[in-house]
């Protein structure tokens, strides 16, 4: 794999060797440590190739779907992301690119008509994207509002086809240690793993995400495909998915099998039930120093709060 | 005449000279040493390379390089005598008040990223018990560093060493702090209580006459090593759903290392220990003979 960078200030250019990534990467991921978010650009995906879907984008906005709080700057999303896979930091941009987003299939299995395995770049063309303004909240109390680009979960529910004894769906990431270093760290339930009901899955919000800011996701957001549920916290909304699973139990996710006292099953954001260390009454807003109130579904009652009558019993909002 | 004195005076109270008002080396260079994380993170913060929370960012390094600074502090006391080094004691106060200085800056920053919501903070505060925890050691330390001066040491005669014992609590409460904010990994969180038992060993060494020698040094470093092992499993046992095999596991496993991240806190500890006996041993093969025969009465 050849990373491509331009010359200049973001970053030393012995960090961009593509010979030294290969045979050093142990010492260059201590080297690496001490590098410092700034050398990270949104967009600069480490292909070698232009993106063969570029073509798509920027897909039309779907005006039903508006914000009543500003749009955050797409250098501030791009530059402040959990993913374990490639670090406990927020800085984990260039550890990312690490990730060859292509070639990229993802295989559908479980409880379908027929199991499949599609190519990425097969799937984006045959299902209609998007754009969609969206906030974003994360369970550690820090917000954002996006442009996404993707397809509704629901169309692709359609395509997959599942059986009447599909009752959820299971979303599974890639599994490679040698790209991702996080996934070497043994205890953690690797891969990555996130669920929905099939009816919060065929709702109207969740999206299948490709995009990001009208162009391509960058290896940082969860290229090539990845999973936004809006009115969840952000841990729900799973990362470069590999694997779309129908099945008739209840997956365990990745968050409930560490910690699942404080990152359950629903995770439905609610400013009333405070994580077990810290209150979500409020919002930090990501790129500014406001605090905004959090709102019961992260905004989206209207849309959503039909799915959970008769699961009150249920611990909805954890 | 006159101004001179002052001058005198002003100069025994610099931090880069000693009691007799000349330029210290060991002070000077710990002073800079002390600013250098703060340094850093306000250039950082200058050339917006915090991130995209730039205040918990700040949140973060300042308690960070507190939790650090108070371990270098509490290693000062038994590296004076593994080591036959008495001037490290000249260290000490500015180790402790820069752990002071920087645990004030971690709390102004959480209110300014609380926006000065002052009931905000007082409830979190209150009803979150990392949070209170933090508090409590931030109170220590404060009372820890109004009593640092000469007059109060003097004041208080033997009590001022009955108080400033309270640092072992207060570190305690501050470990326990670090590892609770965090999301999930306490790796830092564990590294720094691995540092903290091996410098209580040896404090332990010292009261209970032991004699120090390389290799009771090396046996304290691997002790240490598994302590912190264990401490870094029970915490995962106790506070998340990991098995708490497959942590010990990984700290067993000192042979393979797939990753530079697999190095667990426990070796980095023992390793530790491991320089220290080192070191001790080479200072005791230099060391003069007068300074040999001297050390036993001042230990």
């Amino acid at each position: 794999m050849l990373i491509k960078r331009p010359a200049g200030w973001e970053m030393p250019e012995s960090q961009a060797t593509p010979e030294s990534v290969f045979l050093n990467r142990r010492q260059l991921m201590a080297a690496g440590a001490g590098l410092i978010a700034g050398a990270a650009l949104p967009g600069l995906a480490a292909a070698d190739t232009p993106d063969p879907t570029l073509d798509l984008y920027p897909a039309k906005r779907n005006e039903a779907y508006k914000l009543d709080v500003p749009l955050t700057a797409a250098e501030d999303a791009a530059n402040y992301n959990n993913f374990y896979e490639f670090g406990m930091t927020k800085d984990i941009v260039d550890a990312s690119r690490r990730l060859a987003t292509r070639p990229w299939s993802i295989q559908v299995e479980g409880m379908v008509e027929k199991p499949f395995e599609i190519g990425f770049d097969d799937l984006v063309r045959k299902l209609p994207l998007e754009e969609r303004l969206y906030r974003f909240r994360c369970v550690e109390a820090w917000a954002m509002a996006v442009p996404w680009t993707g397809v509704p979960l629901a169309a692709f529910v359609a395509l997959a086809k599942p059986l009447s004894g599909a009752k959820y769906i299971r979303f599974e990431t890639f599994m490679n240690p040698r790209v991702a270093p996080g996934q070497s760290q043994r205890w953690y339930p690797w891969p990555y793993t996130e669920g929905l009901t099939i009816a919060e899955a065929t709702n109207e919000l969740p999206l299948l995400v490709t995009g990001i800011y009208g162009k391509p996701l960058p290896t940082q957001h969860g290229a090539p495909i990845r999973l936004i549920t809006p009115w969840k916290y952000g841990f729900k909304s799973v990362k470069s998915i590999r694997k779309i699973s129908f099945v008739a139990e209840r997956p365990k996710t990745f968050w409930e099998g560490l910690q699942s006292s404080e990152y359950g099953f629903w995770a439905n954001v609610n400013p009333a039930v405070p994580h077990p260390r810290w209150s979500q009454a409020s919002e930090q807003v990501l790129g500014s120093r406001d605090r905004r109130p959090t709102l019961i579904f992260n905004g989206y009652g209207e849309h959503v709060a039909g799915l959970y009558k008769g699961l009150e019993n249920e611990r909805l909002f954890m | 005449m006159r101004s001179a004195t002052v001058n005198a005076a002003l100069r025994s109270w610099l931090p880069w000279t000693d009691r007799q008002g000349r330029f210290s080396q060991l002070r000077g260079a710990t002073f800079a040493l002390l600013l250098v994380p703060a340094l850093m993170l306000l250039y950082a913060a200058w050339m917006h390379q915090l991130g995209s929370k730039p205040w918990t960012e700040a949140i973060h390094q300042t308690g960070t390089w507190a939790v650090r600074f108070l371990i270098a502090t509490l290693a000062v006391s038994p590296f004076r005598r593994l080591f036959d080094w008495g001037k490290l004691i000249g260290i000490r106060r500015m180790l402790g008040l820069a752990v002071l200085a920087y645990v004030l800056g971690h709390l102004t920053l959480y209110c300014i990223d609380m926006a000065f919501n002052w009931g905000l903070i007082v409830s979190e505060i209150a009803k979150r018990f990392y949070l209170t925890i933090g508090f409590v050691a931030l109170l220590g330390l404060v009372a820890l560093g109004v009593t640092s001066t000469d007059g109060m040491i003097r004041r208080l005669g033997g009590k001022w060493q009955k108080l400033h014992n309270l640092v072992y609590p207060i570190a305690v409460l501050g470990l326990v702090h670090f590892a609770l904010q965090s999301k999930i990994d306490v790796t830092q969180a564990v590294l720094m209580s691995g540092l903290f038992v091996l410098l209580m060993l040896y404090r332990g060494l010292y009261r209970w006459k032991l004699t120090i020698s390389i290799p009771v040094l090396i046996g304290a470093a691997l002790f240490a090593g598994l302590a912190t092992a264990v401490i870094e499993t029970t915490w995962y046992a106790l506070t998340s759903g990991v098995s708490a095999r497959l942590v010990f596991e990984a700290n067993a496993d000192i042979l393979t290392y797939p990753e530079f991240a697999s190095v667990r806190p426990a070796h980095w500890v023992a390793l530790a220990g491991l320089v220290v006996a080192l070191v001790h041993g080479l200072r005791a093969r230099t060391s003069r003979p007068p300074r040999r025969a001297r050390q036993p009465a001042t230990a």
